[in-house]
């Protein structure tokens, strides 16, 4: 397959004539195109994302989950070797919400998925194996990355 | 999985404390016999939660925690760190400062490439590379230390630059370094590459097929030597390695000696970039003037850059004030790891020790 690197515009339209009014851009640094999709058609995407030759975003470079504290976001940091473009795509959800895992999508996110429900709290349906990754199988100590998690030396620097 | 054990099975341990697991990971092996079934890989041990620390910490404050988050290869994780910092807030680098760090970058990759070798022969039962590649080593960190005042952990790039200039005495010691290198990568070939001993067991053993390298995100040597040549450094050149000419190398049957020969050879030609780079290094500024209470804009960047291991990319949200609202680090090792399981089944025990080492997976990278 010959090297199309496309611009901005252009995955832009692609994306948004396969899902009508569901594509919402917003600026990221550091990447050709980046858009917020809903949270249900976050697996639609990521396939269509990887399968559709012109896009064939094959690799799943990041995989990151930011709390703001009334909702928190997953963005996919997406890359194509074919093509050498690049992408991210932002999911909305409330806390302890559900979305579904993309694993079956790039086996790379089982890691990933793994250390974002222990550390947020967020739950991956049809998940192969959601077991606890990098903390202690007995934690129980609440979700240690959210904003209002109060361990018991955590001394917080004040914000300027 | 580890429930189902069949009636002739067994479960062993192979533990976080073990002098040929590269760190403290913990291996747990389904056998059948001395035939492993399974491997389930168990991570967490040196988790220091460098993601919650950032949240609490400026920017300045942070970079000499960026060091120990791979402190084999820490000159990268500066780097990565200042790119990211300085794509969001327009930072321009001075040229000398950016020879310098790649001049920087290189050697610690052959540093890097020297612990690798020297551990992953060791694990064979060859001892003398070894010695040998710890001696290079010795001189690299003579060096490094010349310039930052440390051995190990940097805390040598800033905002716009590097913190301090060479000595006047680091570039005739570095050229001669360069010169010095050469044979001996041939020193460490002459030993290992055509050992009968050594071919018997790195050859055809622990095959990892392309297609899945790139579905767990795979990246580095590892991918390399599954046949797709791909390198950040030529594909998006960061910084300035647009000006130098180097190759990169690319296995065909992607076993664990292709990983090891397309280790060798990057030393080689890390080896090429610091000459070349140390001939044309200019006069000039270090650094460029960055506000002393720094609060980059409002915004979200991704940046990455090629690694020794691999891809190692940092993700960062910035709300406009002197304290990063979430930083998330993506690391080489932690995606590398992942596939150890399916290269490991059908193997031995002692080919497991082989293909562990071979991935080059280190273990603050994977745990953060």
């Amino acid at each position: 397959m010959s090297i199309k690197t496309m611009t901005k515009e252009e995955i832009t339209k692609t994306f948004q004539d396969k899902f009508p009014n569901k594509i919402e851009e917003f600026p990221f640094v550091g990447v050709d195109a980046a858009f917020k999709v809903d949270k249900d058609l976050i697996l639609e995407v990521c396939k269509f994302a990887k399968e559709t030759p012109e896009l064939s975003f094959d690799l799943l470079a990041c995989l990151s989950c930011v709390d703001y504290i009334e909702h928190m976001e997953l963005v996919y940091n997406l890359f194509s070797f074919t093509h050498k473009h690049k992408i991210a795509i932002k999911t909305s959800l409330p806390r302890d919400g559900e979305i579904d895992s993309v694993t079956p999508v790039w086996n790379a996110a089982n890691w990933h998925e793994r250390e974002i429900a222990e550390l947020f709290g967020m739950t991956f349906r049809n998940h192969p194996d959601p077991r606890p990754i990098l903390l202690p199988e007995d934690w129980n100590e609440g979700y240690p990355m959210r904003k209002d998690w109060e361990g018991k030396d955590f001394v917080r620097l004040p914000k300027k | 999985m580890v429930e189902k054990v069949g009636a002739e099975e067994f479960l062993v341990n192979m533990g976080p404390q073990h002098p040929s697991t590269h760190g403290v990971c913990r291996l747990l092996l389904k056998m059948d016999g001395e035939v492993i079934v399974d491997v389930v890989p168990y991570v967490g041990y040196l988790h220091r939660s460098m993601e919650k620390i950032a949240e609490n910490r400026t920017y300045l404050q942070y970079m000499p925690l960026t060091d120990r988050i791979d402190y084999v290869s820490a000159m990268f994780c500066n780097h990565v760190f200042c790119l990211a910092v300085e794509k969001l807030a327009q930072i321009q680098v001075p040229e000398r400062a950016e020879y310098i760090r790649v001049t920087m970058d290189e050697l610690n990759r052959i540093a890097s490439h020297l612990i690798w070798l020297g551990t992953f022969a060791l694990d064979l039962g060859a001892i003398t590379p070894f010695l040998y590649c710890f001696r290079e080593r010795e001189k690299i960190l003579d060096l490094l230390e010349m310039v930052s005042g440390q051995r190990m952990t940097f805390n040598y790039m800033r905002f716009g630059g590097v913190s301090k200039d060479l000595p006047f005495e680091f570039i005739p010691k570095a050229k001669e370094f360069v010169q010095y290198f050469k044979p001996r990568v041939d020193e460490y070939e002459d030993i290992l590459t055509n050992n009968p001993i050594f071919l018997g067991r790195t050859k055809g053993v622990g095959i990892l097929e392309k297609k899945t390298a790139i579905d767990y995100s795979v990246t580095g040597p590892n991918l390399r030597a599954t046949g797709l040549r791909w390198d950040l450094r030529k594909e998006e050149p960061y910084s300035i390695y647009d000006r130098f000419e180097f190759d990169i190398p690319a296995g065909t049957k992607s076993d664990v000696w292709d990983r090891y020969m397309v280790r060798i050879q990057e030393m080689r030609q890390a080896n090429r970039i610091v000459e070349q780079a140390l001939e044309s290094i200019p006069e000039g500024e270090i650094k460029t003037k960055t506000p002393t209470v720094f609060r980059p804009p409002k915004g979200e960047v991704y940046a990455r850059i090629e690694s020794t291991r691999g891809e190692m990319g940092f993700y960062i949200v910035s709300d406009g004030s002197t304290i990063p609202y979430r930083v998330k680090l993506r690391t080489a090792s932690f995606s590398n790891l992942a596939v150890l399981p399916l290269m490991s089944r059908g193997w031995k025990i002692a080919d497991i020790v082989a293909i562990f080492a071979s991935l080059d997976v280190i273990m603050p990278d994977v745990d953060r």
